[in-house]
């Protein structure tokens, strides 16, 4: 049983936070494609059930369609700065949701869960178009955890789905 | 070159920046860091005395001035009481006897050790490298520098120049004393074919010019001279009782016009800003100036805008009385320096001034300073239209809620967990090792040093240094090998870094709630420590935001930061701790103040008991229930044998329906 080293498991977690962090932000705050909220989420299945654990600001979240509908009708417009971030590998063999046959370790660090931390800034604009409305910056820090796309995984799975969905996700505004 | 190289080990023992050589020179310019701009303030203010040294002495305490000064209430808005006369003179001289027998020594080192002196170098205009593009003055300070150095080869030390002028043919340079010393050695020294002349060029002053063990003594006494004439015109002008610095009619102080400052004009710039240095020597520290002096009076001052007094927002930020009455502001703008400033200001009076007429006034100030109730007398809003304001505001800022925090713990193994974690990091973090740490743990922490700060609270930095080799801030830290670097697996790695962090004091749990906010809620697909489960086990993750005070054995002012951390806690292996931490993500921010719930108030008289003691701890744990969630009553004991014996037999979304909110 080839274990995974702990420079490749450094190093795909770090990218798989990396890329995470680079695109959620973006998609939160801009008004055009806050539509792909939900494609951040993982989507419980018959065989895994399993459905995201969502918090902002204390606030329990049940569903990624509601988190898309406070983007939408709650915040106009939206700026994040990520000032911080860093993340840790929680299981390199996460099995939650698997079928039998899938269970076994992987070399290449594709099945790792990953808990990330973001410390940063973001300003509430109050229209899109009110640039010059004067937002102050807030500070938040928001935790995730990462799961391994199913849908990504395997040599039949569609090109440029997203290797890694957010299980669990906490905000908070801390200034 | 050969003496330069010589010279140039020497630089170590002396502390000085290496970075301060080689650099360009022009015409004025500094040539040392941070060092001299404080030196300056001091500087001027002992320019200032230099220039007056030897008039009349200072008269002790105020006649004038009495019924023009109309006090300010001390602290709450009991404004528009036109009170008379205010000098609590003796009291207040007793204070500031008290004060300056611990502070004198301080200031007085600061004033004297750093004391600058200056000389003025002719014949550069004569020499060859008068050609040189920049006149010769590079390659003449070179010189000097050069020369000074090697003349006590004993000594072996590097003589520099701090800054250069060039008045008409003349060149002055600044140094400190000891350096002057050697300088003035290099009179009559032949430079590129000129004979120099090295002459003291201090400010007037008898004795100037002689020896720098002389001259730094001259300065000492000036500045201390000035010093105890400033210190004798606040003390004539504070009142304790009222906790007021009465600072009107500046220009008509009998005890200021003495000293000469103000040099047959009326302004204010040059003697405000000194006498706030003073002011600031007078206290050991910021909570110390908070407490001694709640209000200031600037009225009778002939002031248009505030740019002569703007450091008084400097020294005194958190004043809650402001009195500028029969002053000149007619516009608004006149305001603007402190447009941000006095964020806890609650009583501002401008009656007197062109701009109270401006029906739009009050409408501005409110808006501008969030504390304000109180204009020109006239109580405008309540501390409670203050509360609720806020509130609104809060709301409108963030448009998603803040609620209270989210915690869904699992047989209160979480709380448990804060509980011991937050006492045992402050005071034995191997303790903490040993309890929830263990091979596989992994910890790391990263600096946000450009988190956003507050406007209404601020707090002094302190330096990063004991954190930063460590923060893996991956917008900072992009390569593998730093980030696998800064990544501590197992507890003997931890207590590595633990031990080389500054010791830290987290606010007790109980009596603090607000000054945290937890999250807790289980999370699944762990590793099993067992190896018995393939699809791994339940665990819990935890939030945490709050802030610590460093202890810092040189830091006057408690030094604190902000935080927050992330724990991922899984049941341990056997043989180790039963419950064990996953992950330990720790996340540090320059200190602002947590951004709190709103809480709705809930009557805490549900019942009375006769206990006073116990209707406190009531008291605070409904506190601690309404801001944690946590629960009141704990058994640590009990916690971790139902976690233990639960852990394998529930699946993995067996706690969800039943703990959610």
């Amino acid at each position: 049983m080839a274990d995974l080293s702990e420079d490749t498991e450094v190093k795909v977690a770090t990218d798989a936070a990396q890329l995470f962090v680079d695109a959620f932000y973006p998609t939160l705050g801009n008004p055009k494609t806050r539509g792909n909220i939900t494609s951040f989420y993982i989507k419980p299945t018959l065989t895994s059930p399993q459905r995201p654990d969502i918090t902002l600001n204390g606030n329990v979240i049940s569903d990624p369609s509601e988190v898309q509908k406070i983007f939408e009708t709650q915040i106009p417009k939206a700026h994040y700065e990520v000032q911080s971030f860093d993340c840790h590998v929680i299981n390199p063999n996460y099995n939650v949701g698997l079928d039998d046959a899938a269970l076994g370790p992987s070399k290449d660090g594709k099945k790792m869960s990953i808990v990330a931390m973001v410390s940063g800034s973001v300003k509430y604009y109050k229209s899109s178009e009110d640039e010059e409305a004067r937002a102050e910056p807030r500070g938040f820090t928001e935790t995730f955890v990462l799961v391994p796309n199913q849908e990504a995984q395997g040599p039949k799975a569609a090109k440029g789905l997203k290797g890694w969905l957010i299980q669990s996700q906490n905000f908070r505004l801390v200034l | 070159m050969m003496q330069r190289a010589a010279v140039a080990p020497s630089r170590g023992p002396r502390g000085a920046s290496p970075s301060v050589r080689g650099g360009p020179r022009g015409g004025i310019q500094k040539r040392r860091g941070a060092g001299p701009a404080r030196v300056d303030k001091d500087g001027d203010l002992v320019m200032d005395a230099g220039a007056t040294g030897g008039k009349g002495r200072v008269g002790r305490g105020r006649i004038e001035g009495g019924a023009a000064s109309k006090p300010l209430g001390t602290g709450r808005t009991n404004s528009g009481s036109s009170r008379g006369g205010n000098h609590g003179l003796h009291r207040a001289q007793a204070i500031l006897r008290g004060m300056e027998s611990k502070q004198a020594t301080v200031l007085e080192s600061r004033i004297t050790a750093v004391g600058p002196t200056s000389l003025r170098i002719d014949g550069l205009s004569s020499s060859k490298a008068a050609s040189n593009p920049d006149g010769g003055l590079e390659s003449l300070l070179g010189f000097l520098e050069r020369k000074a150095s090697g003349l006590d080869a004993k000594s072996n030390r590097t003589v520099k120049i701090k800054k250069s002028s060039m008045k008409g043919d003349s060149v002055i340079i600044t140094a400190s004393p000891d350096d002057i010393e050697q300088i003035q050695k290099l009179d009559k020294f032949t430079f590129a074919g000129s004979v120099l002349s090295v002459k003291a060029c201090d400010p007037p002053s008898p004795q100037a010019g002689k020896s720098g063990e002389k001259k730094k003594q001259t300065v000492s006494q000036e500045a201390q001279e000035a010093k105890d004439r400033f210190r004798a015109v606040l003390a004539a002008r504070y009142d304790a009782n009222l906790k007021l610095l009465n600072l009107s009619a500046l220009a008509l102080d009998t005890g200021l016009r003495q000293m000469g400052v103000f040099d047959g004009s009326t302004t204010t710039s040059k003697v405000f800003p000194a006498m706030m240095v003073v002011c600031d020597g007078l206290f050991k520290n910021q909570q110390e100036k908070r407490d001694a002096i709640v209000s200031v009076s600037l009225a009778d001052n002939e002031l248009a805008d505030v740019s002569a007094v703007t450091t008084l927002a400097q020294t005194f930020p958190d004043l809650k009385n402001l009195d500028l009455s029969r002053n000149k502001f007619a516009e608004i703008k006149g305001l603007n320096a402190w447009r941000w400033k006095f964020r806890h200001l609650e009583n501002l009076v401008l009656t007197g001034n062109p701009i109270e007429s401006q029906p739009t006034l009050k409408d501005e100030l409110l808006k501008r300073y969030p504390n304000l109730q109180v204009v020109n007398g006239v109580t405008l809003r309540t501390a409670e239209d203050v509360a609720a304001a806020k509130a609104a505001a809060e709301v409108k800022k963030s448009p998603i809620p803040i609620a209270g925090p989210d915690f869904r713990d699992v047989s209160q193994v979480g709380e448990n967990f804060i509980r011991q974690f937050l006492p045992l990091y402050d005071n034995d973090r191997n303790a903490l090792l040993e309890t929830f740490y263990d091979a596989h743990s992994v910890y790391s922490l990263s600096l946000n040093l450009t988190a956003p700060r507050s406007h209404e609270h601020s707090m002094p930095i302190q330096p990063w240094t004991a954190y930063f080799k460590h923060s893996r801030n991956f917008t900072k830290i992009t390569h593998l090998n730093a980030r696998m670097a800064r990544r501590y697996k197992g507890s003997q790695a931890i207590q590595q870094v633990w031990s080389t962090l500054p010791a830290s004091r987290h606010p007790e749990l109980e009596s603090n709630a607000d000054k945290y906010l937890m999250e807790c809620h289980p999370l699944p697909g762990l590793v099993d420590p067992s190896n018995q489960s393939v699809r791994g086990v339940d665990g819990l993750i935890i939030t945490m935001h709050g802030e610590f005070e460093e202890q810092t054995e040189s830091a006057t002012e408690k030094s604190l930061r902000s935080f927050s951390r992330t724990f991922i806690l899984g049941p341990g292996a056997p043989g180790g701790p039963q419950i064990r931490v996953v992950s330990d993500m720790l996340t540090l921010r320059p200190w602002a103040p947590l951004a709190l719930p709103q809480i709705s108030s809930i009557s805490p008289e549900t019942h009375r008991t006769s206990d006073p003691e116990q209707q406190e701890r009531e008291a605070i744990t409904m506190q601690l229930v309404e801001k944690t969630g946590m629960t009141p009553a704990w058994n640590i004991e009990q916690a971790f044998i139902t976690f233990t014996a639960n852990k394998d037999k529930l699946p993995a979304d067996a706690f969800i329906p039943s703990v959610a909110r």
